[in-house]
């Protein structure tokens, strides 16, 4: 086994990694390996945050790749023989390299506060439109009902399934009622952990109607993985409608009709 | 850790690695639960075939009755080899301006020892099968009352479809539950309420009041109505047995040691089984005294 | 090229890893139903009887990944092998082995509820063996409807750890309700079996006949019959008025609940929070409680008798009694759960297990609770006065001035 051949396998190992990592990247939204489609309002701000960063990252880490496998290939001992050069330290290239890298952290916190603050910190000054108690393992909400007051007699109580009207700001209380879980919505870009004994606001505007997953994103015991609601986004009137018809049947003082009955009468 | 050198590892690494070796295989040990036997699977595929196959001429069926006409009466009496100690006290802390009137403390009634004639009641004798029965379902209910919260029959036993007036004596409400039937119904103070009961019971099952937990009663419904409950003299009487056939009669007792509470008696001239049944024939009207059934200490569990 | 290091340590690494990975290793068995251990000890089963049992009942139910349903229990068989199972998908993509995918690690693969997670949830999980459901719209001693089952699947049960599904497909709840009457009829049919042994006549040598009357006719169609009856025992409920003045009901319901016809405040305590009493059990766990003192109590009997003075016979009996009650404390530790009380409902949580519509809360009034303390007021309470104790249940968790107070201390639980 020669060494010569040892050394360009390394290097040439060495520069798959960024080959392999780019084209994963380049490929990953044709096969659906990708974000979640956004449907909410600030997830642009969000998503562009996330590319600024990809990209940033992305060209600084191809650039160190690349070096890297070029002095692996070129240094090669067993094709390189001159003597080594020893340096003691370069105070300037260590300066240059500690203040860019610094540099580019401190733009990109500044950057993104805005966005931050958009997110977790400028409610809008509204009524909660449900509060969402984390429980092991599901949603349970409440919806404030009629009189449109959380916590008087007439409210709506529900599991897992949650309703919001599009294009409308919506605000959830979230809380937890034994242990900590995260209240995950991919496609709002919204990620808030349920911390026990806080009531914690999280708002958020959906622009497209449809039915999207929640899940919980901080573990929470055995059945964390299975932690899964359902939000419909549906127009005002669609939702207005659904929030009676769940009121009806909890309201119900009579049996809904048994299929098992029409099958035995026909 | 350093590595070792070319001779072997000193003796604290060898233990250290011995150790977790030991706890590696032990984490995946636990305490097994108890194995049952497999089920034959030759044996399933075949009795498979069987239930699939229409339902044929019945099977051998019952036994063709044996002839007989006339009654006849059993009458017995148990009584206690061993010493029944004191009864403990019931802990009644609910109610108390009643349960616990005057101080009065409500005792446990397993086991019930008449002192004088070692008596012991609340023992249950009741036929298995009778071919033939004498009388209709009487239609005088049965009375089953609670008082100063204790039901005032420890034990007692109705026919299939005659009424029980389950009563409450007591000023406040009560509920009584009768295990393995529908009925589990409140009864306000004073009232009562009639219950027919609609299916065998087998051995005695229990009656309990929710509300006042440490109440409690057995109650055993027979669709013949052969059954008799022990006084506290330790006696009973079962009249009206079809005569010129063998009756076996089941016996129970609440604090028994054998299975489902049989009372289990050496006495091979009756024919007692270790499930606590005999077996008697009699002539027409006969009386068969079937004289003192002492019961040894070691029936009655602690 | 000679190395600078000892191989020693990786040897020692790789034989510490190998022994890890082979402590995991080992082939899977396939799963199989456990008896009911508990019901064969108390019936003091021998080897043999309980293997007759276990052979019954594969011949009638078939296995976990293969189950069987005789005409006469009235299930699908179809959807029982769409439960049945491990998790797969079939060959057109549908997705099979739903039970042991969502319900098994609660309820066991028998369904008796001592999956692996039971022993830590409060309440425990249900035990479908004996046949006793709590929520349902049915009278006290009948079965639930194949609707209030897929109604518990779809709410979950709330205030305990059984979750809703109701996001999974409607086809895949169907199959998940017909399953739990599969293992319901099942263990019913066992501790049928079971406890037909003590019913036998001497001549029949401890073997139950394996004939299809005594099987089919005698055992298992009573209890499937109950099952496919269970629609036509749902309760009747007479409408609540509509025009009805809420406050003068609420006020009559706050009567009765105090009163003594239905007596609510002797268990559910004059404060509503279910500090009425605490020491009463669920069908399930008093069961074991009552097993627990039999096995106590004989054994402090079997201990104290001396076998000096045996004879042979009676000696050797002696050491079967005490082989039984050795058998029966594994039993009891290894396949039964630690009994807990069952307290009576806090009614100030507005938290409701068998679903929080007024209808619901009439069931629960009406007909009691099956398998639970809570008693029925059927026949004693007029259905409009229990429509008047459910408007008063309803407004406890708003109640602001009733018994309690302004000043009544607040407790954690109150907080939600």
């Amino acid at each position: 086994m020669g060494s010569r051949f040892s050394g360009i396998f390394w290097s040439l190992l060495f520069l798959a990694v960024p080959v392999l990592g780019v084209a994963t990247f380049a490929i990953a939204p044709a096969i659906d390996v990708w974000l979640p489609k956004d449907i909410s309002e600030h997830g642009k701000a969000i998503d562009g945050l996330f590319y600024f960063i990809l990209g940033l990252t992305g060209i600084v880490f191809i650039a160190t790749e690349v070096v890297l496998f070029w002095f692996l290939w070129k240094y090669d001992a067993a094709r390189d023989n001159g003597p080594a050069k020893y340096i003691h330290g370069s105070h300037t290239l260590e300066v240059v390299w500690t203040i860019i890298p610094a540099a580019t952290l401190l733009f990109l916190a500044i950057y993104q506060m805005n966005t931050w603050a958009d997110v977790k910190m400028r409610r809008p000054a509204m009524a909660p439109t449900v509060e969402v108690v984390a429980r092991q393992f599901e949603w349970r909400l409440r919806y404030p009902g009629r009189d449109g007051t959380l916590g008087t007699a007439d409210d709506l109580f529900l599991v897992n399934d949650m309703h919001v009207p599009v294009d409308e700001d919506i605000l959830v209380q979230l809380k937890s009622m034994d242990v900590l879980h995260s209240f995950f919505i991919p496609n709002l870009r919204i990620k808030q952990d349920a911390v026990p004994g806080m009531k914690i606001p999280v708002w958020f505007k959906a622009t497209e109607n449809g039915q999207f997953d929640i899940v919980c994103a901080e573990l929470c015991g055995w059945g964390h993985y299975k932690m899964k609601g359902r939000v419909t986004v549906e127009s005002r009137e669609d939702f207005d409608r659904w929030l009676e018809s769940q009121y009806a049947k909890q309201e119900a003082t009579q049996p809904e009709p048994d299929p098992a009955d029409a099958v035995a009468q026909n | 850790m350093q590595a070792c050198s070319t001779s072997s590892c000193s003796p604290i690494q060898a233990f250290t690695a011995c150790l977790v070796a030991l706890i590696t295989v032990a984490s995946g040990c636990s305490a097994d639960r108890v194995t049952p036997p497999t089920a034959d699977a030759e044996g399933a595929k075949q009795l498979r075939v069987t239930l699939a196959s229409a339902p044929g001429a019945a099977g051998a069926g019952e036994a063709a009755a044996s002839t007989g006409t006339g009654w006849g009466t059993l009458k017995g009496r148990f009584v206690f080899a061993g010493t029944p100690g004191a009864p403990k006290p019931l802990v009644a802390d609910k109610d108390t301006e009643v349960c616990s009137k005057a101080g009065m403390k409500l005792l446990d009634r397993s086991l019930l020892v008449d002192p004088s004639s070692k008596g012991l009641a609340n023992v249950v004798v009741f036929a298995r099968k009778a071919s033939r029965v004498k009388n209709a379902v009487p239609e005088i209910p049965v009375v089953f009352d609670q008082k100063q919260c204790e039901f005032l029959s420890p034990v007692f036993a109705a026919r299939v479809g005659q009424p029980v007036d389950v009563r409450n004596s007591d000023p406040i409400g009560h509920n009584t539950n009768i295990a393995g039937t529908a009925f589990n119904q409140l009864i306000p103070a004073g009232q009562g309420t009639i219950y027919k009961p609609e299916s065998e019971t087998g051995m005695p099952t229990m009656v309990t009041c929710n509300i006042h937990p440490w109440m409690k009663a057995y109650a055993v419904f027979r669709k013949d109505g052969y059954v008799a409950v022990t006084a506290a003299d330790g006696s009973f009487s079962i009249a009206d047995l079809p005569a010129g056939e063998t009756i076996e009669l089941q016996v129970w007792h609440e604090r028994s040691t054998g299975p489902n509470g049989a009372l289990v008696l050496d006495k091979p001239d009756l024919k007692w089984t270790p499930k606590g049944r005999f077996q008697i024939k009699l002539e027409s009207d006969e009386t068969k005294d079937l004289g003192t059934l002492e019961v040894p200490a070691s029936a009655i569990g602690t | 090229m000679t190395m600078a290091y000892s191989l020693r340590p990786l040897w020692i690494t790789c034989s510490l890893g190998c022994l890890v990975v082979a402590v995991g290793c080992g082939t899977t068995p396939a799963a199989s139903f456990r008896p009911n251990m508990v019901e064969a000890t108390k019936q003091r089963l021998t080897p043999a009887q309980e293997k007759q049992v276990a052979t019954v009942l594969l011949a009638m139910f078939g296995t976990p990944d293969d189950p069987v349903a005789l005409p006469e229990t009235g299930l699908d068989e179809a959807k029982l092998r769409l439960a049945a199972g491990p998790v797969r998908s079939d060959i057109v993509g549908r997705k099979n082995g739903l039970y042991r995918e969502h319900c098994a690690h609660c309820h066991g693969i028998t369904g008796d509820g001592l999956g692996p997670t039971a022993a830590f949830l409060n309440p425990y999980p249900r035990d479908y063996r004996p046949g006793v459901f709590k929520f349902k719209s049915t009278e006290r001693a009948d079965k639930p409807t194949h609707a209030d089952l897929v109604r518990i699947l779809h709410n979950g049960i709330a205030g305990t750890s059984m979750p809703s599904f109701a996001l999974l497909p409607e086809a895949q709840v169907e199959a998940l309700a017909e399953y739990v009457k599969y293992l319901s009829i099942r263990g019913e049919t066992e501790l049928s079996l079971m406890r037909a042994f003590f019913e036998l006549d001497d001549d029949a040598q401890g073997k139950l006949p394996e004939t299809r009357e005594f099987l089919v006719d005698e055992t298992l169609s009573p209890i499937a019959e109950k099952w496919q009856a269970a629609a036509d025992a749902r309760i009747p409920v007479p409408e609540m008025p509509a025009d009805i003045d809420l406050v003068a009901s609420i006020a009559k319901g706050k009567e009765l609940f105090y009163g003594d016809k239905a007596n609510c405040v002797k268990c559910h305590g004059v404060t509503g929070l279910g500090d009425g009493q605490a020491n009463d059990y669920d069908d399930w766990n008093k069961a074991i409680v009552e097993i627990d003192k039999e096995v106590k109590s004989t054994a402090a009997k079997a201990k104290e008798t001396s076998t000096v003075s045996m004879s042979a016979d009676e000696a050797a009996e002696h050491r079967s009694q005490l082989a039984w009650l050795e058998k029966f404390d594994a039993v009891l530790a290894g396949d039964a759960l630690t009994p807990r009380t069952i307290p009576p409902r806090n009614l100030r949580h507005g938290i409701y297990r068998g679903g929080r519509r007024p209808l619901d809360l009439y069931y629960r009034i009406h007909a009691g609770i099956n398998g639970a303390p809570m008693p029925a007021a059927k026949g004693t309470i007029s259905p409009e006065d229990i429509w008047h104790i459910v408007n008063y249940v309803r407004s406890l968790p708003y109640e602001l001035d009733g018994e309690l107070g302004a000043d009544r201390p607040m407790v954690a639980r109150d907080r939600f």
